[in-house]
């Protein structure tokens, strides 16, 4: 089983194809602005360096979420296409699954991605991978009163983030996110879709308006 | 590859339109498919960039396959990805760029960049070869350029506005009048019922191939408000009509001036106003005055469509056009 791992939520481009129990190869490349322009030929001449073929994958798990809108569609929209066209298998992961099961040897992992204006996006989760706190976009003081309350935390973000505790930055361990993965369930991909935890602002302003006038 | 059957698979996504189109030898349209966003911008007034690129991300499979079933036709089959790399709005035109750069690379086909102009001007040879040199007359929502061709792929552009679009002047003048979005169509429908009694200034008399249409916008917006203020009441079918008049006789000043002095053959329109009929008619007229074959794109291509894309690629791709897989997208780009 040949699985193609794809997150390009941040301004990084982090991908990687594992066979069964091994890493075969992978990229942590930062890209910024060019994400657009460089993640799928990085991509390709990942496939080229060990002789791969596209249909050689059997599974493709993307992220699709939460982080930089624009970066979770390029990954999004190259993994969906891959899938849809070639009939390979999918699944999504979060980004903030992806870095929290990137690291070990905490109670409790909350991966934390500057949502600015003071937000930001996170979730809790205990050591067995469970959810304390579900993904959300939330104020930082609300994420600091509900860290008071829990002991021997790990803090994972890449963001200049003001909070208590031990902090480490993200470095995907992708072969481990690979197979914590792998086995969950297949989606048709055509419903593989971003998942931003937050509305546009556009849309946020019509409910509030629509509220104003209710 | 044969010289005589070439598909195209053309993808279009610069603004709100997710759109995927199969077109033999630059000519002929075998399937297209556009999944339109209109009603889901109604709401907000006009296209609201994240909306429209979210929206592209969840119709891009779909319309994808449903393109390829209603061609009859496997990816294997097609024998270039054509996509539009701008100009447009970045995060849309990303999608459709992204989806092709994917297919580019799952089935070693070349991709060929296509610039949204040459779409709308290419959307002309689905229905009638183009002869040169000939004059495009670009009018839409995001463009208004006089641009001669002396070949396939072969741009000059004479003059463009120097403010806002033509449409986009329609689009704002159908606002002041309260006509709901898109407002531009239903702004030539009124014209039509009206007759032209309000005295609007027409603009940019020069001897350039430019055009302006803000100081026409001011112009409405100021007359409605002057006559709110009076408590007189507009007769939007008179304001309609005498707005599209001015507006129309610019486009036709500068378009008669480039057919004499270009020594032009064919004109073309193009772009989403080129749908609306007080632009058509007056353009018929003068290539009758002018002796000038004219054509218009079919009501259907008017609109974003990847039939023109995949139409353009055909001739880019002969011009020796292609890209590799680190092609970008572009919000702005001159037509080259």
């Amino acid at each position: 089983m040949r699985i193609l791992y794809i997150d390009t939520s941040s301004n990084y481009l982090y991908t990687g194809i594992v066979e069964n129990e091994e890493l075969l190869i992978e990229l942590q490349e930062k890209l910024e602005q060019n994400l657009s322009r460089d993640a799928l030929p990085e991509i390709a001449s990942m496939f080229n360096k060990i002789n791969l073929s596209p249909t050689d994958i059997d599974k493709i798990i993307v992220v699709d979420g939460p982080g930089s809108f624009t970066g979770i569609r390029i990954g999004v929209t190259i993994a969906k296409v891959y899938a849809s066209s070639l009939n390979k298998k999918i699944t999504t992961i979060s980004s903030l699954e992806a870095m929290a099961t990137s690291f070990d040897k905490a109670s409790y992992y909350v991966p934390i991605i500057d949502a600015r204006r003071g937000f930001v996006y996170t979730a809790i989760y205990d050591k067995n991978g469970k959810e304390v706190l579900f993904p959300q976009h939330i104020k930082i003081n609300i994420l600091e009163e509900k860290l008071s309350q829990l002991d021997d935390y790990l803090i994972i973000t890449n963001d200049e983030i003001k909070l208590e505790g031990i902090k480490v930055t993200y470095k995907p361990d992708i072969l481990k996110i690979v197979q914590t993965y792998k086995n969950r369930k297949n989606i048709n991909p055509h419903s593989v879709n971003p998942n931003y935890l937050k509305l546009t602002e556009a849309e946020e302003n019509l409910i509030s308006n629509d509220r104003k006038t209710n | 590859m044969n010289e005589k059957e070439m598909y195209i698979l053309g993808i279009e996504s610069s603004c709100d339109e997710t759109s995927f189109s199969i077109v033999k030898n630059g000519r002929e349209n075998i399937a297209t498919v556009i999944a339109s966003q209109i009603d889901i911008h109604k709401d907000y007034g006009g296209v609201v960039p994240e909306i429209a690129s979210r929206n592209h991300v969840k119709n891009i499979t779909i319309v994808l396959e449903e393109c390829l079933e209603k061609a009859n036709m496997k990816m294997e089959d097609i024998d270039a990805i054509a996509v539009t790399y701008g100009p447009g709005l970045i995060g849309s035109l990303l999608i459709g760029l992204e989806a092709a750069k994917t297919l580019s690379f799952l089935y070693h086909k070349p991709l060929i960049p296509v610039h949204h102009i040459a779409g709308h001007i290419y959307a002309n040879s689905l229905v009638k070869e183009l002869e040169f040199p000939l004059l495009a007359i670009v009018v839409s929502g995001g463009h208004t350029e006089l641009i001669k061709m002396t070949d396939h792929y072969k741009f000059k552009k004479l003059g463009g506005t120097l403010d806002d679009a033509i449409g986009e002047c329609y689009d704002k003048v159908a606002r002041v009048m309260d006509l709901s979005y898109p407002g531009g169509p239903k702004l030539d429908k009124l014209a039509t019922k009206g007759e032209t009694t309000y005295k609007l200034p027409l603009p940019l008399k020069d001897d350039s191939y430019n055009f302006s249409f803000s100081g026409l916008k001011s112009a409405v917006i100021n007359l409605v408000h002057n006559e709110e203020q009076r408590n007189r009441e507009i007769n939007k079918e008179d304001l309609a009509a005498s707005f599209q008049k001015v507006a129309v006789e610019s486009i036709i000043k500068k378009a008669r001036k480039a057919i004499k002095e270009e020594e032009i053959k064919h004109v073309i329109v193009a772009g989403g106003v080129a749908a609306s009929t007080g632009l058509r008619n007056a353009i018929t007229q003068l290539g009758e005055e002018q002796k000038v074959d004219i054509s218009f794109p079919p009501m259907k291509y008017c609109t974003d469509n990847a039939a023109m894309i995949a139409a353009a690629g055909y001739f880019a791709y002969k011009a020796g056009r292609v890209a590799d897989l680190s092609l970008n997208s572009k919000s702005s780009d001159r037509l080259s």
